[in-house]
């Protein structure tokens, strides 16, 4: 009851003409229960994402050295972990850095052998249980990757990248399956 | 209010999905209660039948030390989660092994951004022994206490003995 009165309060059918602080007031408030809404959406659903660094390099951010601007990616979060393809683009929390999220790209799945690169001290790598090994497209040393800190629990995906956004020359979805890095040489 | 939602299914349906919203990021980012299982754990918790409350304001390893409990999720498994206690943090030694068995001299360097983890019951636990350090963004939050059954009702302890050497 004592809510109800309150309730009508605030819509102000308690009388008089509603004031123009209270339209404002109400529009706010009105907008504010949406927030939750948009944050959901944007941890499990989709989200756009501004690409820093040049890990991805040439794929993203190649006008690196003649401009500020950075690409702007889809980031496609609903469950990010299910039917993984080698050569996809995804996002992931840093291992080394757990409030860093990554850009890379999955190159081999569970259970595959991979050759690795430097600096990684052992020269093949299978592939253990519910992980995967990711790398930036960048030539070696330029991405902090999975040939630093190994292997990489699928857990710690993000998202994936599915579509670039901005620029508009790009624009269009990622053509991951285009991408071929051989497990062996 | 009640009126107001009454006999309008679209607005009911927005309060609903914006309710939802809510209750899950609260659930996901604030604090969480759970049934937990298995024998790791013991005796801290039962095997079955324990509800415990979890602070995810430490999701991500954020202000995690040594000898909390932790909420993580199992990083060789799909979509299970599991508790158990850090023993290490990064740039700490620990043992690769369980204490009175072959290979418990081995030791490793906990690597940044890493922890190490067990259960506290040691031969019916799977934990870093297994798959090595935890990434501390598997973290989602910190036991803050067990809650059902309710005459067990209690914060989480430090499990850890001080030993002087």
């Amino acid at each position: 009851m004592a809510l109800n009165s309150i309730w009508a309060r605030i819509r102000g059918s308690a009388g008089g003409p509603p004031s123009f602080t209270r339209t404002t007031v109400l529009n706010l408030i009105g907008f504010a229960t949406w927030i939750p809404v948009i944050a959901w959406f944007n941890l499990h659903v989709a989200e756009l994402t501004v690409i820093d660094g040049s890990s991805m390099y040439p794929f993203m951010n190649a006008d690196r050295d003649s401009s500020l601007r950075r690409d702007v990616v889809l980031n496609y979060k609903w469950s990010p972990q299910e039917d993984l393809q080698r050569g996809m683009v995804v996002t992931l929390r840093s291992p080394f850095h757990p409030e860093v999220i990554a850009v890379k790209r999955v190159v081999a799945l569970e259970g595959d052998v991979i050759k690795t690169k430097q600096p990684y001290p052992v020269a093949t790598v299978r592939i253990p249980q519910g992980h995967v090994w990711v790398e930036g497209d960048g030539p070696p040393g330029s991405s902090l990757d999975s040939n630093t800190y190994g292997p990489v629990s699928k857990r710690l995906l993000t998202g994936r990248v599915t579509h670039i956004v901005y620029p508009p020359k790009k624009f269009g979805p990622v053509k991951w399956w285009e991408h071929d890095r051989p497990l062996v040489e | 209010m009640i009126s107001h939602l009454i006999g309008h299914p679209v607005r009911f349906a927005i309060s609903t999905l914006k309710i939802t919203c809510l209750a899950h990021l609260t659930l996901s980012h604030l604090l969480q209660v759970s049934p937990a299982q298995g024998p790791s754990m013991l005796p801290t918790f039962t095997v079955d039948g324990d509800w415990i409350a979890a602070d995810m304001t430490a999701r991500l390893g954020r202000r995690i030390k040594v000898g909390d409990l932790v909420l993580y999720k199992i990083p060789i498994f799909a979509s299970q989660n599991g508790v158990k206690r850090v023993i290490g943090m990064p740039g700490d030694y620990v043992s690769l092994g369980t204490p009175g068995e072959r290979g418990e001299e081995q030791m490793i360097q906990v690597p940044e951004g890493h922890c190490w983890i067990v259960g506290d019951n040691l031969p019916a636990s799977r934990d870093s022994r297994q798959f090595g350090p935890l990434p501390l963004a598997l973290v989602q939050g910190r036991i803050i206490g067990k809650i059902l059954p309710w005459k067990d009702r209690q914060w989480a302890k430090d499990g850890l003995l001080k030993i002087d050497s």
